[in-house]
């Protein structure tokens, strides 16, 4: 508990009054936070960052090694921060989110670092939590793994239930040194009119791997996520697996471009994404410019997806290298009502059978998901099959 | 014996077309009977109607189940009042395994995780568990696979779809085994058998499960009934044509 104190006993002057520890976060905002994999019992996490609106609210980092601040205490400590990461792999004018967060006077966010050789067995969480109606989160995050250092980090975004509208811009920069491994699960759960504009970029050196999960359970009214990774070293890999459920109203576009820069990198992107109506567009750009190794598949099914509900599915390839093995699929279905009766014809109920294929479908072929996701994944399929 | 399943004046479209028109069946409880006819004449339709598949629409008649009328129940709730079916060609479900359904029998206690074990060792399915459900299966091992799940869950009444279909010899003997033991006489008093209803083309199963009764269809009729073995024999020699005039004269 000592870097606890620590981080809390540096905290700006604008947070440090409100900062909690994590047992007593309020059981209104445990419930909403559990709901995306962030919880409140300490022993099960080796960090946590919780911003409630736009103030933090809980940090503690419990590993040696881990060091886990808001953005605007790093940026004061670490001049090194703003000269070589804030806004280096993400430019502050691409678009009027970026803008709108560079602009912000003291930033929110987090930023984390796992200092050399240094391999965190527990998982870090991170939170981002919307407890008010109708307000704009403007959000950057940098995360650091320095040599050989390894985390896995669940960030849980999330709006209380009675939250119908609100804006999250997020922009965070991951740095991932040679022979280093991030995981990142990133578990969205937002109100029906919340418009999320996450911007994500990543650098992956020699030997370091990166594994990026997206999950959104509750379906927003309006997601726009085009993540971009550049894997710069030789041999560096990384793994996109995204999971999204639109429902009516939905107007949802995930993608992934990823560079192969360097000799011996892979890549490979996988969507899963289930319409019971709105709008889902399922992209993923590969861009081979060394001998490498990439795969990108999108597979949607459409379960009662109205009128005008629709899964579009881009996935695209780009090779500029003669060596740069690469391919793609691409599929879309409905569930045939002869398995959903085959299942039924042993006992089992119609809602409960279709939340078994959908389950099925979602994580076929995608090994090694872990508990966190796989309880999600579990939850989609539970409100697909009930049609919402 | 007092009657399991009743089929009474039974029509059913497929894609709107008439396939079965005013079929009547009864088997009576602890009876098994045999399904003869050629190619397309409406067997599996039948099965398929009895167990409550969309796609087969009940236009006249109705499916009676231990005296209660089932035509409008659905196909969880047949399975429920004991009701089972081992299809010929059952789908393959991406993602979803063998062991969840198994599973749910267990969980639902209709078989202990014991006896499962024993099921699963007898017919061979242990490296099937972890496989999506009938994907990539052999003929025989469909045939095994929908078998087990029968023997897990149980039913008082349970149809079989060509079971010694696409089956080797070899294979032919496990199936046969299987069958036997799913039919075989229950140490109740009065001792009894499950019921069922058996489709079959060859005849082969007929050397391990003694058939009660056997039944001919053609052209979307049942149109004789009588010793399954006589009429076997019979469509075997001289075609279903020339058996169904009626060689033994017992009325359906």
């Amino acid at each position: 508990m000592k870097k606890t104190r620590s981080a809390i006993d540096n905290q700006t002057t604008n947070t440090e009054t409100d900062l909690i520890p994590l047992n007593q976060v309020d059981e209104t905002d445990a419930a909403a936070l559990a709901e995306v994999g962030v919880i409140v019992d300490a022993r099960q996490r080796s960090g946590t960052y919780i911003q409630r609106d736009h103030k933090p609210l809980c940090i503690m980092a419990q590993n040696e090694g881990l060091e886990l601040l808001p953005i605007a205490q790093a940026l004061e400590m670490y001049p090194w921060v703003r000269e070589n990461y804030y806004w280096n792999l993400v430019s502050p004018n691409q678009d009027e989110i970026t803008q709108h967060c560079a602009a912000q006077k003291v930033p929110q966010g987090f930023f984390i670092r796992v200092k050399k050789g240094v391999k965190i067995d527990k998982p870090c969480q991170a939170s981002l939590y919307m407890a008010h109606t109708n307000i704009t989160q403007a959000i950057h995050n940098i995360i650091i793994l320095e040599e050989g250092a390894e985390l896995h980090l669940i960030t849980g975004c999330v709006s209380q239930h009675q939250v119908h509208t609100g804006l999250h811009y997020a922009v965070s920069e991951h740095y991932i040194g040679k022979h280093a491994t991030l995981t990142s699960t990133m578990i969205h759960s937002w109100g029906p009119e919340v418009i999320v504009r996450p911007h994500a970029g990543t650098s992956v050196e020699e030997g370091g791997t990166f594994v990026n999960n997206y999950v959104s359970l509750r379906p927003a009214g309006d997601i726009l996520s085009r993540p971009t990774t550049w894997l710069n070293g030789k041999g560096a890999s990384a793994k996109y697996f995204t999971v999204i459920l639109g429902s009516k109203g939905s107007e949802i576009t995930t993608g992934g471009d990823v560079y192969l820069n360097a000799e011996g990198t892979s890549a490979e992107i996988a969507h899963r994404g289930v319409c019971t109506g709105g709008h889902l567009n399922q992209e993923g750009l590969l861009i081979g410019n060394a001998p490498c190794r990439a795969h990108v598949d999108c597979a949607g099914m459409l379960v009662d997806p109205g009128v005008d509900g629709y899964i579009e599915s881009i996935p695209g390839l780009r090779a500029t290298h003669p060596d740069a093995r690469m391919s793609h699929e691409a599929s879309i279905g409905k569930i045939a009502p002869e398995e959903v009766e085959y299942l039924q014809s042993r006992g089992i109920e119609e809602r409960e059978a279709i939340s078994m294929i959908i389950r099925g479908f979602l994580d076929a072929d995608i090994e090694g998901l872990g508990p966190e996701l796989d309880a999600r994944i579990a939850e989609i399929a539970e409100l697909a099959g009930h049609g919402e | 014996m007092s009657t399991l399943l009743e089929v009474r004046d039974l029509h059913v479209e497929v894609a709107g077309e008439e396939i079965l028109h005013g079929v009547d069946l009864t088997i009576p409880e602890g009876e098994v009977h045999a399904l003869f006819g050629p190619n397309g004449s409406g067997k599996t339709s039948l099965m398929m109607t009895i167990m409550g598949f969309s796609g087969y629409e009940i236009t006249q008649g109705a499916v009676l189940f231990d005296g209660k009328d089932i035509t409008d129940l659905d196909v969880t709730e047949r399975a429920r009042l004991g009701i089972g079916v081992a299809q010929q060609r059952p789908p393959t479900i991406t993602g979803v395994q063998l062991h969840q359904v198994l599973d749910y029998a267990v969980d639902n206690g209709l078989c202990p995780r014991e006896h499962l074990q024993e099921l699963l060792a007898q017919a061979r399915l242990d490296d099937f568990l972890t496989r999506d459900i009938n994907g990539g299966l052999s003929g025989g091992e469909i045939r095994r696979s929908e078998i087990l799940q029968l023997m897990v869950t149980q039913p008082r009444f349970a149809m079989m779809d060509e079971p010694d279909s696409g089956v080797d010899v070899e294979a032919m003997k496990l199936v046969g085994q299987m069958l036997n033991e799913l039919f075989s006489l229950e140490t109740s008093h009065p001792a009894k058998r499950r019921t069922g209803l058996i489709i079959t083309h060859t005849g082969q199963i007929l050397n391990y499960i003694q058939a009660d009764k056997g039944h001919v269809m053609m052209r979307g009729e049942l149109a004789c009934s009588g010793n399954p073995r006589l009429i076997f024999d019979t469509a075997c020699t001289s075609g279903y044509e020339i058996c169904v005039q009626c060689i033994n004269g017992v009325e359906v």
